[in-house]
């Protein structure tokens, strides 16, 4: 135990006398959780929207401020008098055209077709344009009474938003963006501090010697646990003035997750560490399977359940997605233990399997040929 | 002469016995099976070129690698079950540049299960033994060499382990620094610790009881220096004639009519000594080497030997200064071995189509030439005239401004301050006509390692602008002389060091510069590709090229015409090899005793420490009135009851009139 703690303490005044390394661990993730905290919109807002109306009456200019009225579109030129233009132009996401007759035929109580042009290459935000302007036709038959009142439908959805009522986007986003750096960072300090000993020829007095690849790992592992803690501690205070993030519930099954969550991070990170000979290569080893699967795979952007199989099975071994299970449920969610009891356990069964993976590549410490 | 073993523990006969050791890493044989055994308290010298086996041996030893056969047993045990009576210390130090010097203590201490309370003990009087207890707060990586070299030492020796292996622990390191650190391994192998060290240095291994040369995974030799230098059965003689250049020519047809008919003396086809003494003729010169302003001839008897060189130099056209015997030196010792062994690669001409700069010229020349890398001054002042036809050495330890100054002068790097002259050019260093002048090869061999050594080499024939006629001969001069005929197709990363710096050789000189600068070419090489080097870098001089060859190794500085010393960025001493040692005031005296460790502590209290240090069973004194001095000398030691049985003049080699010059000015 006195050799584990040796080992750790050594390892912390290494880590703190190298100001690259310190940087490393603290200025980035800040910037990540910068740069993600406020670069990611997964909400369209904001949308051009280019209008040719050719009836020009104060019905349809009703209609076409009803259409501004939701915060979800800005008006955009139309520019001459083809309607297709502005979206060529890329000026417009879409255009809506009234015709001539509107008025006339909406008053008649005859129906009458307005046409919506929508650009169609991203995918998900035409649905959404597609959705907002349906709904906005719809609230403005209904509040200029329009609608027969016979078309009012017998059941009627009350809906009511469990868990973040004001649909703040930075609550979901920004949770996701702790599972994604406190895997990255301590991951990548871990490694880099093992290859280091290759390097530079150090890792050759701890084979002469006769410590055990479990006491040297473990020595680090601590150490970059109370390093990993530290980003932890820095990155939630900010994120906490930032995007006003708050504890819901209990905070106990975060602080436990959060700890076993950094030991997985810091165990892969020797993993990657033991297997690679140098820095270049320890980096990117942690960086690209770090980023990717913490991004892609966790449920932090998209859905889970909407990855394909064999790669949806994959995403059961990515620890990031047990955390970021566990940091929705303590700042958005609430639950407590009974909703993620599961999550610390298996990211403890994932993170114990990289450990033993990196004491098996080391267990001779010895050079191999 | 045998090595007197000081001590002998008791449970063991053997500190390290090593049966027919073999190590394979892949296709390549790094160790062929070799066999030695290390008597406690012994100092025991493993002495070869990089790529010979030195470190694989170590690592084997310090139990950090498995052999792929053979039988090791340490302290009789297996390696790896020994290790924690080993002290191991690296060639890279394995120090961690990011803790302090107490911090580094510790952590090996903690390593090797020291308790806490023990630590602190052993760790201030370990310190204090190297002088380094006031910089115990210093970070390692802020170190110089030589601190660095002592830290790992007290690193290995916290644990106080009965065996120390040492793995080059001195390369580029300053020689005062290296000869102090010598001094404390004979103070730790009198105490009863068994020393195991490699070095490139072949005057640190005259230090060591018993030496091995190993050379291509295999042991050549082992033996006491004075069993080596007998197994070689040949006398070193040190000849002095001007013009030097045909006083060799003499000589070589000289032994070329004597042993060598038609031979020009390549050595390749020499035969071995023994076989020559047995033979009817006379043939009492065996060979012959230009070292800076002096000749040295092997011979087979001293007499005869005189007799031969006399006869061969009766020339009226020579003049013949000086004749004197010396003992040969190790790096002869060495070279014999593997000529005999059929090693020598053959020496070919490189063809010259223009003939260089008029000798005597002024090719390069600096006043007060200065860098400062921020607050640091890398280059304080240096003054330097290179003239065609020289070759100059620049010599120091790593970090003392060689490299520096080169690129200066190179055009590579600008001055801070002061003036350079270069080829008639004293500004714009950089243009091209100025480079097509310059060749300059890199410590690092510039040579790109995934192409073919011919692509390689037809890329510099472009570089340099050789005309497309003359390419195809010149790089098969480079292919040829570096016994890479027919493998011109390898890819140059797989080459060893040595093709590699002859490839790089090559490649800087094909478009036969004017000046040349060489930025330690030879670290590393072993002595025979070693000396054909400097035969060729002597074959450029005589045609008119300037060099100026940088090199931390002191014995080489003796191939040089001039030479400058450099410590902390300024020259502390100029002039030819033979000025600077006769320059040298006072005598070195080597004396002779069994109790040799009690004779040098003694000593060293009565007289300056430097003026005394350990080789093997000898030791060193410089005695600056030579005749007062050495009487009460013998009289100090005959009243502390330490036997002397002979004492005798010496001359001194570069190393110890460096040596005298930084200690005497650092006294003043």
């Amino acid at each position: 135990m006195n050799r584990i703690l040796a080992q750790c303490g050594k390892e912390l005044n290494q880590f703190r006398r190298d100001r690259l390394t310190v940087a490393l661990a603290f200025v980035l993730p800040l910037a990540v959780l910068l740069i993600y905290g406020y670069a990611i919109r997964l909400e369209a807002k904001n949308i051009p929207l280019s209008i040719q109306d050719f009836d020009n009456s104060p019905l349809s200019r009703t209609y076409v401020e009803r259409l501004f009225a939701t915060n979800q579109f800005v008006p955009a030129p139309l520019l001459g008098t083809v309607p297709t233009a502005p979206l060529d132009r890329g000026i417009a996401k879409a255009t809506v055209i009234i015709p001539p007759d509107f008025q006339r035929q909406v008053t008649a109580h005859k129906p009458v077709t307005v046409q919506a042009l929508v650009d169609g290459t991203d995918v998900n935000n035409a649905r959404v344009i597609q959705n907002g302007l349906r709904a906005a036709t719809q609230f403005f038959l209904r509040s200029s009474g329009l609608l027969p009142p016979q078309a009012q439908s017998p059941i009627e959805a009350q809906v009511r938003l469990w868990f973040n009522p004001g649909r703040q986007e930075s609550l979901y986003i920004v949770p996701g963006i702790f599972g994604v750096i406190l895997w990255v960072f301590p991951s990548m300090l871990a490694a880099i501090a093992l290859v280091r000993e290759k390097e530079q020829g150090t890792i050759v007095q701890v084979y002469a010697s006769d410590l055990s690849a479990m006491a040297w790992l473990l020595g680090k592992e601590l150490a970059y646990l109370v390093v990993g803690l530290g980003e932890a501690l820095v990155v939630l205070t900010v994120a906490t003035i930032l995007f006003g993030l708050r504890f819901r519930g209990d905070p106990t099954v975060f602080i436990v997750g959060l700890v076993i969550y950094l030991g997985a991070a810091v165990a892969f990170g020797l993993f990657i560490g033991a297997r690679t000979g140098n820095q270049t290569g320890a980096v990117q080893g942690t960086a690209i399977a770090g980023f990717l699967t913490a991004l892609l795979l966790s449920g932090f952007i998209y859905r889970i359940e909407n990855i394909p199989f064999p790669l949806s099975f994959l995403s059961n071994v990515i620890p990031a997605r047990y955390f970021i299970e566990i940091t929705r449920d303590a700042f958005v969610r609430g639950t407590g233990w009974p909703g993620v009891w599961y999550a610390p356990l298996a990211i403890g069964a994932i993170g114990a399997f990289f450990f033993r993976l990196a004491t098996r590549i080391l267990h001779r410490m010895q050079f191999t040929d | 002469m045998t090595a007197t073993a000081p001590r002998v523990t008791p449970q063991t006969a053997t500190a390290i016995a090593v049966h027919q050791l073999r190590k394979q890493y892949g296709p390549l044989a790094a160790l062929k099976g070799i066999d030695f055994t290390v008597q406690p308290g012994e100092i025991f010298g493993l002495i070869g070129p990089d790529g010979a086996g030195k470190t694989t041996t170590f690592q084997i030893l310090a139990g950090v690698m498995e052999a792929t056969a053979g039988e090791v047993t340490v302290l009789g045990k297996a390696p790896r079950h020994a290790r924690l009576d080993l002290g191991y210390v690296t060639q890279k130090f394995s120090l961690y540049p990011d803790l302090s010097i107490e911090e580094n203590m510790r952590y090996a201490a903690g390593l090797r299960r020291v308790s806490a309370t023990a630590f602190g003990e052993r760790a201030r009087t370990l310190l204090q033994r190297v002088s380094l207890d006031q910089f115990r707060d210093r970070l390692a990586g802020q170190l110089s060499g030589g601190m660095k070299q002592k830290l790992a030492l007290c690193c290995a020796l916290v644990a106080q382990p009965q065996i120390l292996l040492l793995d080059e622990p001195t390369t580029g390191v300053d020689p005062v620094s290296r000869r102090e650190f010598w001094d404390l391994l004979a103070a730790v192998a009198a105490d009863g610790v068994t020393v195991v060290a490699a070095t490139p240095y072949l005057d640190e291994a005259e230090r060591c009881h018993r030496i091995a040369l190993i050379y291509a995974g295999e042991i050549q030799q082992i033996g006491t220096l004075g069993e080596l230098r007998d197994s070689l059965g040949l006398r070193r003689m040190e000849v002095r004639a001007t013009p030097l250049a045909q006083a060799e020519a003499a000589l070589r047809r000289f032994h070329a009519e004597g042993s060598l008919p038609g031979g020009e003396g390549t050595g390749a086809d020499l035969p071995a000594p023994q076989a020559e003494r047995g033979g009817m003729r006379d043939p009492a010169i065996v060979d012959v080497q230009t070292f800076g302003d002096r000749l040295d001839v092997m011979v087979t008897e001293a007499a005869a030997g005189e007799r031969a060189i006399r006869a061969a130099l009766a020339d009226p056209a020579l003049t013949l200064t000086d004749v004197r015997l010396d003992e040969p030196t190790l790096e002869n010792v060495f070279v014999n071995r593997l000529r005999q062994r059929g090693l020598d690669p053959a020496y070919v001409d490189f063809p010259a189509y223009r003939s260089g700069k008029e000798k005597g010229g002024t090719a390069i020349h600096t006043r007060q030439l200065q860098k400062t890398f921020g607050d640091f001054q890398a280059v304080k002042g240096v003054d330097i005239t290179v003239r065609y036809g020289e070759i100059y050495g620049l010599l120091g330890a790593n970090g003392a401004g060689k490299t520096t100054t080169i690129k200066m002068l190179c055009g590579l790097l600008p001055a801070s301050g002061g003036d350079i002259q270069l080829a008639g050019a004293t500004d714009n260093l950089n243009r091209s006509e100025v480079r097509s002048r310059i060749g300059y090869m890199s410590q690092k061999f510039t040579l790109y390692d995934d192409l073919t050594i011919r692509q390689n080499l037809e890329f510099y024939c472009g570089v340099y602008g050789v005309p497309p006629q003359l390419r195809r001969e010149k790089i098969d001069w480079v292919l040829e002389t570096c016994g890479l005929v027919g493998r011109e197709n390898l890819i140059t990363g797989s080459l060893p060091g040595g093709w590699k710096q002859r490839v790089s050789f090559g490649a800087s000189v094909m478009h036969e510069p004017d000046i040349l600068f060489l930025d330690e070419p030879t670290s590393g090489v072993d002595p025979l590709a070693r000396r054909q080097f400097w035969r060729l870098i002597r074959d450029f001089a005589r045609r008119g090229t300037a060099i100026l060859v940088t090199t931390h190794y002191l014995e080489e500085a003796e191939n040089c015409n001039a030479m400058a010393f450099m410590v902390a960025g300024a020259i502390v001493a100029q002039g030819s090899p033979s000025d600077i040692k006769t320059s040298q005031p006072g005598q070195l005296i080597e004396l002779r005793s069994r109790q040799i460790q009690a004779a040098s502590d003694l000593l060293k209290a009565r007289l300056e420490p430097w003026r005394v240090s350990i080789f093997g069973d000898r030791l060193h004194l410089v005695l600056d009135h030579p005749d007062e001095e050495l009487a009460t000398v013998r009289h100090w030691l005959d009243s502390a009851q330490i036997d002397q049985p002979s004492t005798r003049p010496i001359p001194f080699s570069l190393e110890d009139a460096f040596i005298g010059i930084v200690q005497r000015a650092e006294a003043s």
